[in-house]
């Protein structure tokens, strides 16, 4: 007989355990899928995890998705580990890219080093002032930041789409809703010939080494830490509890103002209307996968960016949706969220032992 | 109609204790059952087994022979036993009778005929239509007595029914309960209180660390006997060495005032008060009457106007908590989990709480973790934490090995103010009487100390002068040696 009991702590191992058993159930479960739908489950497997990263194009590609997803993740990961749920990434990267935008577009056709750190740092500020709409509204008027944040990611999307149609679309554009490309010192320079990987990827590596040093190493990351267990210990400490969840608003604003910046000034090099594929949202899975470590997130958004191009490969080779994408995305979280489980409960095999 | 109920072999094993260690006990009605224990003597564990709650690993219950087999608190509930826990299972918006009507199946005006007759039978007096958030905790805790008795029980258990009551609710409910007992319904009453014990109950069974150390009658035991067989030794009693009262005033609170935007709070109406150096001002009251509020406003945690508080001749009101602890005042909350200390962290984190300038725990905004851990290490051996393992996260610790963390953690600073609220609470004998040693040598350093306590007896002991809390207004200050703890349960109960 196999019996539930509660664990007296939970597991240290089952912790870092659990995402790797929530990733192999996926692909059990996606296997599944694929042979319901009457392909056969290992091939269509190969298909949507190997193919895609199997040469030295796919793998740029890989990196190229993971960048982002990385970098909102780390700045979520300082929301929500201090229990703020910010689930607004989306907006907040949308702004930061039409505030980068807006200023990539001033220096249109111009030259100079000091064009791309302007657009960069323009980006981070955009998503910061989007962030910082949900974290005042919360500290001082009591709102819920989890309708604020996700309602205001329509609005960024419907402001973005107000420009690239009307007043910055391009004038020589034939009317697509679309901005000037960008010129060529406001672009994120490419790592290699021929490959779309670009030096965004640097940004996301320094935010993931600059989190662990806040949130390990200093006394901001420690009342960050504790306001975030309790308020009422923060309180009690003298912490500033409500400076602190603004500050982790703009930290996530950032970072996610960051991620539309590396998209816009990266691969696009111009403000369209289908600037993310949800990436913000995305973000939210891999920092949960990844366990709100630095380290676990870059893991986390390595395998998720998997299923972006997997469901890309699966479209051109199955003629199965690319949104089978999101299937297995979800999968991940709905399995991550259930064997957490096994983080407080255990199976114990009773047997005839008395 | 007699009722006999019976308790045979039961076990329960929780991870790392034995909570109930093969307890076996008989209970008939037209009796009142005393099951006295310190805390974590496993006599909760065992009502709660008795009411469905918890599950026992061995051992059967019999009600009148017939065997229980007792899996969830519905269960208890059809086999005619009824219990009113500590802290009561009421929904503070909603009225009386609808908290009443919630878990029956009778209609609404057949209950309320049944209701008031109840009412009327043991002279309760409830208004059935008001919101529970306004009565009062002796009120509150009919209401859930009520509950138990539309189903006209077998058996009513009473867990810990007192520690919210004043002196003369406590009387009142006594009456009620040797009522009951005279129509039949078998009564058991869990408590840690020696003198209840002696006023009500006819028979005792005393708990120690999940065993049963002795069933006896009343009138073949005292007060003295009783607690040594609680304690599992001859207490040692410690007397407050009467502290010469000195004039050199320490703090004073000027027409201090809070209201709060919260109703499940108590606004503060018109605080007076100073300490001298080396005294001891104690704060009695009921849990409720504003002495968490009053806490919050002396730590910091509440800022108010600034001269409404003066320490060693300097206006804190306005400053925060960490400010505060800078000109040397400290500060043990009532709640150890939740405030403070945070059980997922390590020992050591949980002293860098109290971050004082002169600690160097966070250089340049960089945790300095050496200086944290030595830190740590000395709190640990001078107040004899019982552990030598500052990473061990404090969910581990004993209440006990955490609260001596904790006013180990306010003292290293040797501020001349500690402010503590219910400082003892749920700790065992031997963690007191090491708390209540440490509060006296605090005092005998000629540093002062508030002392917000429910627990009178800590209170006559340990202060030098003693006011009491009643809805938020401060009683007029008295010195401890004109008080009895009648005269405090007059005041808590709000009457002059």
């Amino acid at each position: 007989m196999i019996k539930i009991v509660k664990r007296d702590q939970p597991s240290r191992a089952i912790f870092f355990f659990t995402p790797v058993l929530a990733i192999f159930l996926t692909l059990v479960a996606g296997g599944l899928i694929f042979f319901i739908l009457g392909f056969k489950p290992f091939e269509a497997l190969k298909f949507f995890f190997i193919v895609p990263i199997a040469d030295k194009y796919g793998f740029s590609e890989l990196l190229l998705k993971a960048t982002p997803l990385c970098l909102i993740a780390i700045g979520l990961s300082f929301c929500f580990k201090s229990n703020n749920w910010n689930i607004g990434a989306e907006g907040q990267l949308t702004f930061g890219a039409i505030v980068s935008g807006g200023v990539a577009l001033l220096f249109y056709e111009q030259e100079g080093f000091y064009i791309l750190p302007i657009v960069i740092l323009a980006g981070a500020i955009g998503g910061m002032l989007y962030a910082s709409i949900p974290a005042i509204l919360k500290t001082y008027f009591n709102t819920n930041e989890i309708l604020v944040s996700l309602m205001l990611v329509y609005v960024s999307k419907l402001i973005l789409d107000y420009l690239v149609v009307g007043p910055w679309s391009n004038p020589e554009g034939f009317n697509f809703p679309e901005t000037r490309q960008f010129s060529d010192s406001a672009k994120l320079p490419l790592l290699f010939e021929g490959l779309r990987i670009h030096a965004g990827i640097f940004l996301a590596l320094a935010a993931v080494v600059i989190s662990w040093f806040v949130f390990y190493k200093t006394y901001l990351g420690f009342q960050m830490k504790v306001s975030g267990f309790s308020l009422k210990t923060a309180k009690y400490a003298g912490y500033k509890g409500k400076k602190m969840i603004i500050l982790v608003f703009l930290i996530s604003g950032a970072c996610a103002g960051l991620a539309g910046v590396g998209e816009i000034t990266g691969p696009i090099g111009q403000l369209h209307r289908e600037i993310s594929p949800d990436y913000g949202f995305t973000a939210i899975i891999v920092a949960f996968l990844g366990r709100l470590h630095p380290v676990g997130i870059i893991f986390a958004s390595l395998v998720v960016a998997i299923t972006y191009l997997g469901a890309e490969t699966a479209q051109i080779f199955m003629q199965i949706p690319k949104y089978t994408g999101q299937v297995f995305q979800g999968m991940i979280l709905f399995f991550l969220l259930a064997s957490d489980y096994l983080l407080f409960f255990k199976f114990k095999f009773i047997g005839s032992k008395k | 109609m007699n009722t006999n109920l019976k308790i045979s072999n039961v076990t329960k094993i929780y991870p790392g204790c034995v909570a109930n260690d093969n307890v076996s006990l008989e209970f008939n009605s037209g009796k009142i059952y005393a099951l006295l224990g310190e805390n974590g003597a496993g006599k909760s564990t065992l009502v709660k087994i008795l009411s469905g709650v918890i599950i026992p690993d061995e051992g059967e219950i019999y009600l009148n022979e017939n065997n229980l087999k007792l899996n969830s608190p519905s269960d208890a509930k059809k086999n005619d036993i009824g219990m009113v826990f500590q802290h009561f299972n009421l929904f503070e918006t909603l009225s009386v009778f609808e908290n009443l009507i919630i878990d029956s199946d009778e209609q609404r005006e057949s209950l309320r005929e049944k209701i008031d007759t109840i009412m009327k039978k043991y002279n309760f007096s409830i208004d059935l239509d008001i919101p529970v958030l306004n009565l009062s905790a002796g009120q509150k805790q009919k209401v859930e007595i009520i509950r138990c008795l539309i189903r006209s029980p077998k058996v009513l258990i009473m867990d810990e029914p007192t520690s919210v009551l004043t002196e003369q609710e406590t009387s009142e409910l006594f009456l009620s309960l040797k009522k009951f007992s005279e129509e039949g319904i078998l009564i058991i009453y869990i408590t840690h209180k020696l003198k209840e014990v002696m006023q009500l109950c006819d028979e005792v069974a005393v708990m120690r660390r999940g065993k049963l150390v002795s069933v006896s009658e009343i009138k073949n035991e005292n007060i003295e006997s009783l607690a040594n067989k609680m304690v599992g030794q001859n207490l040692k009693t410690i007397k407050k060495k009467i502290a010469k009262t000195s004039s050199d005033q320490l703090i004073k609170i000027t027409n201090l005032n809070f209201t709060s935007e919260d109703p499940f709070e108590t606004n503060l109406i018109d605080i007076n008060f100073s300490v001298n150096r080396g005294e001891c001002l104690g704060i009695a009251g009921i849990s409720g009457n504003g002495q968490s509020e009053l806490f919050q406003v002396l730590s910091g945690e509440i800022i108010s106007e600034k001269n409404s508080i003066e320490f060693n001749k300097n206006y804190i009101g306005d400053l925060n908590p960490q400010e505060r602890r800078e000109y040397l005042m400290a500060f043990s909350p009532e709640d150890r989990l939740e405030q403070a200390a945070i059980p997922q962290m390590k020992i050591f984190e949980n002293v860098a709480l109290n971050n004082f300038k002169s600690s160097n725990f966070f250089n340049n905004g960089l945790i300095n973790e050496n200086k944290i851990k030595e830190h740590s290490k000395k709190i640990i051996s001078d107040f004899s934490v019982n552990t030598d393992n500052i990473e061990l996260k404090s969910q581990f610790l004993s209440g006990g090995n955490l609260q001596k963390l904790i006013i180990g953690r306010e003292l290293i600073t040797s501020p001349d103010l500690l402010i503590c609220f219910n400082p003892t609470w749920g700790l065992d004998v031997g963690a007191i009487n090491y708390i209540h040693e440490t509060l006296i040598k605090i005092n005998e350093q000629n540093k002062s100390i508030i002392l917000i306590s429910t627990d009178t007896d800590e209170l006559l002991k340990l202060s030098d002068k003693i006011s009491v809390i009643h809805r938020g207004k401060l009683s007029k200050i008295m010195n401890t040696e004109e008080v009895t703890s009648e005269k405090l349960g007059i005041l808590m109960g709000g009457a002059n």
